[in-house]
Parts: C-alpha cells; sequence; structure tokens
C-alpha cells in the first residue's frame, strides 16, 4: 500500500514538472497589430502601446515611424501589411489612399477618424541666444537677428518644414512686414527663395536642392536631428510642432491662432501661402502645399491583417487622445466615431 | 481490493492529465489573425534594366552589363527622417561619376535626377554628386565633419546580391572609407531604373 502511495506521489510530481515546463517554456506568441505611423506620433503611440500591452498581453502593438506620405507609401507603394495608419496631415488618406489596392476592386480604404490638431511653434533652450527676450509678438524679429541660427526641418521631405515656411509667410500677412520671410529664411538660401503673389496667394517656388548660405538656417531632414542641435546648442530656434516640443521637454513661443495652422477658424487665412516644391520626390502627389489647419488621422487599411485587435486598438488609442495630455496632439472636439461601430460604415470626412 | 481498484483509477487518471499536459504544453498556438506573407517581386532581374539619359544620349544597362563595369566597395549607413539606423553595410557598386563619365561626364550647374519605377524621385546637384554637402552622423546620431563620401549604385550588400527588399537590384548608398560614418536616408533611392542629367546648358 505505502509502495503504491510512493508511485501515485511520484505521479503527481511528474504531472507538476510537465505543467511547469509547458507553462514556463513555451514562448507566448502574441497578435502583432502594425502601426505605421507619421515622426511626430511616435511618442503618444509608444504611451498607447505600453499601456494597452499592460492590458492586453496578448497582443503585440508593432509601431514604425515616417514621414506621413512615406507612411502611407509602405501601404499602397510599397506594398507591405500594416493594420493602421496614422499622418499628420488628414487630406492625405483620401488623396493616396482611395484608390483600388492593385488586382482588386476595394480600395486601400474609404474612411479615415481625425482625431487630433497640433500647432506651429517656435522651440528653444536656455542656450538659444535673446531667450529671455523672445515673445508672441517680437520672435519673428528675435529670429531675424543675423546672430540668430534658425532650425527647419527640409520641406521637400517633412510636412514640418513646409509648415515652417508657410507660418513664415502667413507671418508677413499678419504684420503687415512683407519683409518677415525674406529676413528669416528667404535671403538664407542659395538662390534665394522669394515670394510672388498670384492672385492673392503668396507663393514660394523651392529649387530642386535646397542650399543655404551662411549659419543662419540650418536644413535637416526631419525634425529629430534639429532637436538635437538646439539641446546642443548647434541652433537657436526651430520652429516645431506644439505636441512635439512638449514630448521632448523643450520651452516653446506660441504663435498666434492666424499663423500657427492650428484653427478651423481661420482656415481661409491659411490658404493664403503655399510652398511650390522643387520637385514631385512621389509621382503620386503633387508638389504644392497649401496652408491648412494640422489635422491628425488614422485609418486601418482594407489589407490589414489583424483587424478586429486593430479595431480595439484604434479605440484605446483614441480614447486616450481625447483626453488629452502633454505630448498628444490637441484632441478635436467631438468623440471620434468609429465607422465601424455604425451601421453605414462609410467614411467619416 | 477496494484500496487495490481506487489506485488502478487514480493511475488511469494521472496518465490521462499527463497526456493532457504534453498535448497542450507542445501545440503551438496559431495568432488569431495570422499576418499573410508580404508580396514582393521575386529577385529575378533578368529583364530590369537601368535607363541612363540626358535628353540628347541614352544608355540602356542590364544588371549583368552594370557588374562588368570597374567596381567599388564602401562603408555605407543611413538614418531614416524619424531617426531609425539603416546599416552599417558594406556597400558594392559602381560609382555614379563612373557612369556620368560614360554619357560626357557633368559640369557645375548640372543636376542629376534618379528615380525608381515606385514613384519616388531624389534630385542631387553637382557638388553631391562630387561627394559634397552631405550631412554626416555617428553612430550616435551626432553630426561630425563629413569625411570623404562618394555616390554608389549599389547592386551587392554585406557579400551578397542586394534583395528587392533592400532595394535591390539597384539602390544608391553614399560611401565612406570609413566605418559607421551616417549619412541622411533620403537619398538612398531604392529599386533605381532611371537616371536623368539635367544640363544647365538645356
Amino acid at each position: 500500500m505505502r509502495r503504491h502511495c510512493y508511485r501515485y506521489i511520484a505521479g503527481i510530481v511528474i504531472c507538476c514538472a510537465i505543467i511547469a515546463v509547458g507553462c514556463m517554456e513555451r514562448p507566448v506568441e502574441r497578435i502583432p497589430v502594425k502601426v505605421v505611423s507619421a515622426g511626430s506620433l511616435l511618442y503618444p503611440l509608444s504611451k498607447a502601446e505600453a499601456k494597452y500591452e499592460e492590458l492586453h498581453p496578448d497582443i503585440d502593438i508593432q509601431v514604425e515611424g515616417h514621414g506621413s506620405i512615406q507612411a502611407i507609401r509602405q501601404v499602397t507603394d510599397l506594398g507591405r501589411q500594416f493594420d493602421m495608419v496614422a499622418v499628420a496631415d488628414a487630406s492625405l488618406i483620401p488623396d493616396l489612399m482611395y484608390r483600388p489596392v492593385d488586382k482588386t476592386n476595394k480600395n486601400y480604404t474609404d474612411w479615415y477618424i481625425p482625431f487630433g490638431r497640433n500647432e506651429m511653434v517656435i522651440a528653444y533652450t536656455e542656450k538659444s541666444r535673446y531667450h529671455d527676450e523672445i515673445t508672441p509678438e517680437n520672435w519673428f524679429e528675435v529670429l531675424s537677428r543675423p546672430d540668430v541660427r534658425v532650425g527647419i526641418s527640409n520641406p521637400m521631405l517633412d510636412a514640418a518644414g513646409y509648415r515652417a515656411m508657410l507660418v513664415a509667410m502667413l507671418a508677413g500677412e499678419y504684420y503687415h512686414d512683407m519683409t518677415i520671410f525674406s529676413r528669416l529664411m528667404g535671403d538664407h538660401f542659395s538662390p534665394p527663395l522669394t515670394i510672388e503673389d498670384n492672385d492673392g496667394i503668396q507663393t514660394v517656388r523651392l529649387p530642386q536642392v535646397l542650399k543655404t548660405t551662411g549659419s543662419k538656417i540650418t536644413v535637416r531632414d526631419g525634425s529629430i536631428f534639429l532637436l538635437s542641435l538646439l539641446e546642443a546648442g548647434g541652433i537657436d530656434y526651430t520652429f516645431e510642432y506644439r505636441s512635439v516640443a512638449d514630448a521632448q521637454g523643450f520651452q516653446y513661443v506660441p504663435l498666434p491662432g492666424s499663423i500657427n495652422l492650428k484653427s478651423d477658424e481661420y482656415r481661409d487665412f491659411y490658404k493664403k501661402a503655399r510652398v511650390i516644391l522643387g520637385f514631385p520626390r512621389f509621382s503620386q502627389i503633387g508638389s504644392e502645399r497649401t496652408g491648412a489647419p494640422i489635422i491628425y488621422a488614422i485609418t486601418i487599411p482594407s489589407t490589414a491583417a489583424s483587424v478586429e485587435e486593430t479595431r480595439e486598438f484604434a479605440e484605446f488609442f483614441l480614447g486616450m487622445s481625447h483626453m488629452g495630455d502633454r505630448g498628444w496632439p490637441e484632441p478635436l472636439n467631438d468623440s471620434p466615431a468609429f465607422p465601424w461601430s455604425t451601421e453605414i460604415g462609410g467614411a467619416s470626412e | 481490493m477496494e484500496a487495490f481498484i481506487v489506485i488502478r483509477i487514480l493511475r488511469a487518471g494521472l496518465i490521462m492529465m499527463m497526456l493532457f499536459c504534453l498535448g497542450t504544453g507542445c501545440i503551438s498556438q496559431t495568432p488569431a489573425s495570422p499576418s499573410p506573407p508580404v508580396t514582393v517581386p521575386a529577385d529575378d532581374y533578368r529583364n530590369w534594366t537601368l535607363t541612363i539619359s540626358d535628353g540628347t544620349t541614352r544608355q540602356v544597362y542590364s544588371l549583368a552589363e552594370l557588374r562588368e563595369l570597374p567596381a567599388v566597395t564602401g562603408h555605407g549607413f543611413a538614418v531614416s527622417t524619424v531617426g531609425i539606423k539603416y546599416g552599417p553595410y558594406l556597400c558594392k557598386g559602381i560609382l555614379l561619376t563612373n557612369l556620368l563619365e560614360r554619357m560626357g561626364g557633368i559640369s557645375d550647374g548640372d543636376q542629376v535626377w534618379i528615380s525608381a519605377p515606385d514613384g519616388y524621385l531624389w534630385v542631387f546637384d553637382y557638388e553631391q554628386i562630387q561627394g559634397k554637402g552631405f550631412i554626416t552622423f555617428d553612430e550616435n546620431l551626432k553630426e561630425i565633419p563629413p569625411p570623404p563620401l562618394r555616390i554608389l549604385l549599389m547592386y551587392e550588400m554585406d557579400g551578397a546580391p542586394l534583395s528587392y527588399n533592400d532595394g535591390g537590384p539597384l539602390r544608391v548608398a553614399i560611401i565612406s572609407e570609413e566605418k559607421g560614418v551616417i549619412t541622411e536616408g533620403s537619398s538612398w533611392v531604392k529599386w533605381v531604373d532611371t537616371i536623368e542629367i539635367h544640363r544647365k546648358s538645356q
């Protein structure tokens, strides 16, 4: 009887060991939700990713950052599979994604959800020359001083770059001083960038290769490089999205609503400035960039793999966005409407 | 006798439990929504060609013909607009300047437009064609003075033919003799198939 008991106990021990091995050594397969996003959304997405994965350990949110156009092109032109696209210019989604997927009759998407807005600000640090003098009223005077170095992203590559130019052009209209753009930027390129007036629309045409003269203006491919230079004291000020300056902990000067590209109220005024890029970097989209409010949006492409999981994450992300926080685009007034939870399932334009 | 029956029942239960545990431990889970494989063209470049033109002259090269031209190897390392690093790579291919020489060379004020079938276009000016005017970083993305740089049309990366996913069969690479020199990735055009020389005089 005792021998039988030993066998019984030994059996239980073996069984427990097998259970332990089964539970401990087997890698947990997580369902990936692949997000391709604008660079200025990487910080909010990293916050949402961390919280969501804590709540849903079976989901693996994978985020890849690009410029907004490149983010969309990953899906449409490069055939890569992403479950969610998040961009810093809502108009790009209908422009570039409302078209059929190759060899099918369904579009890449037929809807998008606008969820936030941003604004252009002037970021600086304690090392920036005249940082104790700069205000929302005199920023263009300070930035125009000969010994002040200003950074902008390459307008060919980064929406923040052409938006910086649009702000400087609109400042001329707003402050009734049409020399602001040339003093601040235009005169410091070779050849100089000049403003043409086309039927009341101020237009700057960029050359194919943007070359600066002297050290007044520094152009880099993306914000990340400008903020690094700003921190190191290589430049004094840079045009930046408010949410990015916030997320990175930089001080900034807010700009008047008429020129900061934030508000729907000034939509018509923003349209008075236009940048024509030196060449169409992407044949799928033209070279004209006209002033407009900066609106963020997401969509789930029809080519997505993990649709249900992505919808749940999208609702979570937009819910966090709607609450607003430091480093996030400012939430829009209306709560986001999810096309999958309505009967019509139509576009959210 | 009764105890013996109980033990036999327990033993049978144990065996079944062990089999169940083994089963659940060994069967791999599959994701609820498996990702279908990314569809890319096969790395078969027999019909691929590179066209180079300047408005009056036009040359067309197959990959085999390009591989017969003098090859150069150098270190390449790129960074995307959001700071993602790609590399370091050992890049092998043809110098862009060598290919341009076969078209009569270029002069100050000329531009070279390099494009790909995916719709991407990048423009280099004379200074850049000479390897100047690029921003360079160290591996920590701290800006450094640019060492001598050259523009390569790369067909081999790290000793293997350039795959489609890496921009094959032909991709622009900005190369250096030094390891760890990072350049901005915007000019690293993938899938290059067209080079246009825009002459200032035209």
